[in-house]
């Protein structure tokens, strides 16, 4: 199998990287039709395979679990989540034949294997979903030509997915047609059902590409999303303990901190958040900030460089085909730090604390999230793919760290978010050392302090106008926009 | 008054056609008291009570101070029907004018000048001549008010002393009496808190002749809570109609609301129930009873969809027989439902008003743009609550008991077949709880909804339910 992007042309390359689009609520008028009475099969039962199947059913769709014949006989948690649940459930002989859907939610990893089990058993005409477009796009699997093949991606995790649900609401969701495999031309119908089935629809949907989405989805994930909150909850901790803050304090201010600050930013964007700072502070952090991404732009290149040109995922692969093995080191190397093993002290730390003493945790998203949307942006990423992706995911990811720290967030993830997320950190962590040298408590644990507020109107101008004007500040307000108008309570 | 009036479980009776009973109750110098409660609860027989009226039969009442002042329509009765017996015991044969007002009002004075000074105010100087059984109401409660005031009273124990009065004179008393803060104790019957002046201190609640609450102008929180209790208990608020448009699609009237056949629900190996049958049919209304762990949140979701093995039994719900391709959603629009996990689900900083309002939507916050007429039958609930003047705050900054309420009121805004209320007083102190029985059963009198309620506590019965189902 050959890398699918890099068969295309560059010209479909640019066109398929460019699409996202935004689509209206009463572009959903046609409900689950599109799938009633047709029959759902879906193949692993983890958090997202339990978790839109739950919803796909109530909302009046015929949904069933296919596991491997070994999880059933050895009564897996995959097979308890399913039978406890009320679904049928049976082997891939058994129900694949009957399967005119066949969802296919298993880890990327597998999905080699599981495609290649199921698609001889699969009915003529069938159509086989998907949640990521890894499988398609960068290991190229080839489809059957008479299948339709379709992508419906709720961009949470399945919890969340079905937390909104129940509570009346949905996720925002990322559906896409593969277009080399859209015989009847029904993929865009399926695929607006199945987002309907989970509630999507009610959350905002945006209509992309499987290569969009692969392209973007990983770009995110190694970089702003979890690398560079894991290196900079590293960084962070290390300075303070190393300037004398008090271990459970610092760990505290790390592991809250990521969420406190990002909820302004789910609020307001990048703005909202650096004027949750005092004038100087905003300074602080906005010069940072600055020369943080000077330091690291090269770095934000080499990983959307690495994406495009398939490095990536062939790094990863060959891990996989050894058994995870850098995978599986990295992920204990982590739980070794000494952030991680500290545990969050029994201090009281107020809302406006996080930002006031995190200074330069601010600065280090605002970085991130500006360094993430420039890069994908310039690499031919639509501006709505690549603020989803950035800034519109962060929060949700700083949530995980917020429940039980690095350990958490790597647990939740994907393997593939978490393998690139270390990568990102080995590399960014080294980066930043001299740039830490120079960093003291004032920005990160102790706060400014500053008996004199005062600031030069001039330079205040200049940083808000800079804040203001960067390009996912202006897709941020549109979209955020659109996600009012659905969900009038955040 | 020097030393403070104490009730100690104190029980009296009033000829044997009323009795307050384990009256707990301390009156501290410095104290002013408003009592309210429902008609018939006590009120006025408390008031009396200290003014020396009634039987005691248990407890102790000290402290009492020798003279007590008190108006009251009872008080002011008696003084007529004194006059008119003294009017028929009459020898002579001649027409008695019967007591003129100013000797009715010398009789107790004890400070000439402010009596002068009311008469003036009052607008009674035409009348001093005049027979006081002659009188209209309202004059001879004028009279009664003068008498009490001026007669130096150590405790002013005043029954309704507004009622009645124009708004100038409730004006002119009302300052008379501030001017006394300080100087002389008072009592005051009031039925409606927005009589209550700023000098009252404590109020207390009375309900079918027992003390309940006793509260603290300075406690913000009882206080409202003890308004809205007073304003569902009293109201002739109905419950708002329904809307015409988001009506929902009819039930055939022949099948029952709900028919579950032999219903078993298991985790694991462990079986929560198994071969439970239950049939709710039209205007029944339900009490489901059964220890912790016995099933009956599950039992109620598999009846609302919320229960993933809804789908592997037998179950009929609202037409539809579950797993043939319905939608939760048309399973729900037909099930007002309240219980303390979806207070803790409702955690959104969602306001009032909206909070209602996506009780058309079965949703949990609000999603869609609502019409005009949601937005008034909205209003309307938020009145009978009481609430209409925090429309607009968080949900999330009500106190327990007052979301508790609101979320009723969700659930009956679009006047579903059936209600489910589960375990609606958990939670909840006495206050709370009464005041969320009084609007469930306002429900219950007035639509035609089922009500399916779940409750451990039998003190907490609800009027109207005559079918039980109890787990084991």
């Amino acid at each position: 199998m050959a890398n699918y992007f890099n068969t295309l042309p560059l010209r479909e390359q640019l066109e398929q990287l460019g699409k996202c689009r935004f689509m209206h609520l009463n572009e959903f008028t046609d409900g689950v039709n599109a799938l009633k009475g047709k029959k759902m099969v879906v193949i692993g039962c983890g958090a997202q395979g339990l978790n839109q199947g739950l919803n796909l059913r109530d909302s009046g769709l015929d949904v069933s679990y296919t596991l491997r014949a070994e999880a059933i006989e050895q009564k897996r948690q995959s097979w308890k989540n399913a039978t406890e649940n009320g679904f049928t459930v049976g082997t891939y002989e058994e129900l694949i034949p009957t399967a005119d859907v066949v969802l296919n939610l298993t880890p990327d990893k597998q999905h080699t294997a599981v495609v290649n089990a199921i698609m001889p058993m699969m009915k003529q005409g069938a159509c086989l979903s998907y949640s990521h477009g890894f499988n398609i796009v960068e290991e190229g699997m080839q489809i059957r030509d008479d299948l339709t093949v379709i992508m419906v991606a709720p961009k949470c995790p399945g919890s969340e997915v079905r937390a909104e649900y129940v509570r009346g609401f949905g996720v925002p969701t990322l559906i896409a047609v593969h277009e080399d495999n859209d015989p009847n031309g029904e993929g865009l119908e399926l695929a607006k059902a199945y987002a309907v089935g989970t509630g999507g629809h009610k959350a905002g949907v945006l209509m992309s590409s499987f290569i969009a989405e692969v392209k973007s989805d990983l770009m995110g994930e190694q970089t702003i999303l979890c690398g560079m909150l894991q290196t900079g909850s590293l960084l962070c901790y290390d300075k303070m303990i190393e300037e004398g803050v008090d271990a459970g304090y610092a760990s505290k201010l790390i592991q809250y901190g990521w969420e406190t600050v990002t909820e302004a930013l789910k609020y307001g964007g990048v703005t909202n958040m650096m004027d949750r700072l005092s004038n100087p502070a905003k300074i602080k952090a906005y010069d940072l900030s600055e020369e943080m991404k000077d330091i690291m732009r090269p770095l934000y290149q080499k990983h959307q460089d690495d994406i495009m040109t398939g490095h990536f995922s062939a790094t990863m692969m060959a891990d996989w085909a050894n058994d995870d093995a850098q995978l599986l080191g990295w992920r204990a190397d982590t739980a070794e730090t000494a952030y991680e093993k500290m545990p969050a002290g029994d201090v009281e730390i107020s809302e406006q604390e996080y930002f006031d003493n995190g200074i330069l945790m601010v600065a280090m998203v605002k970085a991130g999230v500006e360094l993430a949307f420039e890069t994908m942006t310039s690499a031919g990423i639509i501006a709505d793919s690549a603020y989803y992706e950035s800034l519109h995911e962060t929060p949700l990811i700083a949530n995980t760290i917020a429940r039980k720290k690095l350990y958490e967030m790597n647990a939740t993830i994907s393997d593939t978010a978490e393998y690139g997320c270390y990568l990102y950190n080995h590399a960014c962590v080294p980066l930043l050392a001299d740039f830490m040298k120079g960093i003291k408590t004032d920005v990160i644990g102790r706060g400014l302090n500053l008996n004199d507020m005062s600031v030069d109107n001039a330079r205040l101008i200049e940083v808000n106008h800079a804040i203001r004007t960067h390009p996912v500040e202006d897709i941020g307000s549109e979209l955020r926009g659109y996600m009012a108008d659905m969900k009038r309570i955040v | 008054m020097s030393a403070s009036i104490e009730l100690s479980k104190l029980t009296v009776d009033f000829d044997g056609r009323f009795q307050l009973r384990d009256l707990d109750w301390q009156i501290l110098p410095g104290q002013n008291w408003m009592i309210t409660g429902t008609n018939g609860s006590g009120k006025s027989a408390l008031a009396a009570v200290l003014a020396g009226v009634g039987d005691h039969l248990s407890g102790e009442l000290s402290g009492l101070p020798e003279r007590v002042a008190l108006v009251s329509y009872e008080a002011q009765g008696e003084l007529i029907e004194a006059e008119r017996k003294k009017d028929d015991a009459d020898i002579l044969d001649v027409i008695s004018e019967g007591t003129p007002v100013r000797e009715i009002i010398d009789a107790v004075c004890l400070d000439q000048p402010l009596a002068e000074q009311l008469i003036e105010q009052f607008g009674l100087g035409s009348l001093l001549d005049r027979a006081f059984r002659k009188l209209s109401t309202g004059e001879t409660r004028k009279v009664m008010l003068i008498r009490a005031l001026t007669s130096k009273p150590d405790l002013l124990v005043l029954d309704e002393p507004f009622d009645g009065l124009d708004v100038k004179t409730h004006e002119m008393l009302h300052e008379h009496l501030k001017s006394l803060v300080g100087q002389t104790p008072m009592v005051m019957v009031l039925n409606r808190f927005d009589e209550c002046p700023d000098f009252v201190t404590h109020i207390a609640y009375l309900d079918n002749g027992e003390l309940r609450h006793q509260v603290s102008r300075n406690d913000q929180q009882a206080y409202d809570e003890l308004y809205q209790l007073l304003h569902l208990k009293t109201s002739d608020l109905e419950v708002p109609a329904a809307d015409p448009i988001s009506e929902l699609p009819p039930l055939d009237p022949n099948q029952p609301l709900v028919r579950i056949k032999n219903a078993k629900i298991q985790y694991g190996d462990t079986v929560i129930f198994s071969d439970l049958s239950w049939t709710i049919e039209r205007n029944q209304h339900w009490q489901l009873t059964g220890p912790n762990g016995s099933g009956k949140t599950g039992l109620l979701s598999l009846i609302t969809g919320d229960h993933p093995q809804c789908y592997v039994n037998d179950i009929y719900v609202f037409g539809f027989q579950r797993g043939q391709g319905e939608s939760i959603w048309q399973i729900k629009q037909y099930i007002g439902y309240v219980s303390t996990a979806l207070q803790w689900e409702y955690r959104v900083g969602t306001s009032l008003r909206h909070v209602i309002i996506s009780g058309f939507f079965d949703s949990i916050g609000l999603y869609v743009k609502y019409t005009d007429r949601q937005r008034d039958i909205a209003n309307e609930w938020l009145e009978v609550l009481g609430m209409s003047h925090r429309a607009d705050e968080p949900f999330n900054k009500l106190s327990y008991g007052d979301q508790r309420l609101l979320l009723i009121a969700r659930a009956m805004v679009k006047h579903p077949p059936l209600l489910i209320l589960d375990e609606p007083c958990n939670g909840l102190d006495d206050m709370n709880r009464q005041r969320v029985l009084a609007l469930i059963e306002k429900i219950c009198a007035d639509s035609e909804t089922s009500v399916l309620y779940v409750n451990h506590h039998p003190e907490d019965k609800i009027k109207g339910i005559d079918q039980y189902l109890a787990l084991s």
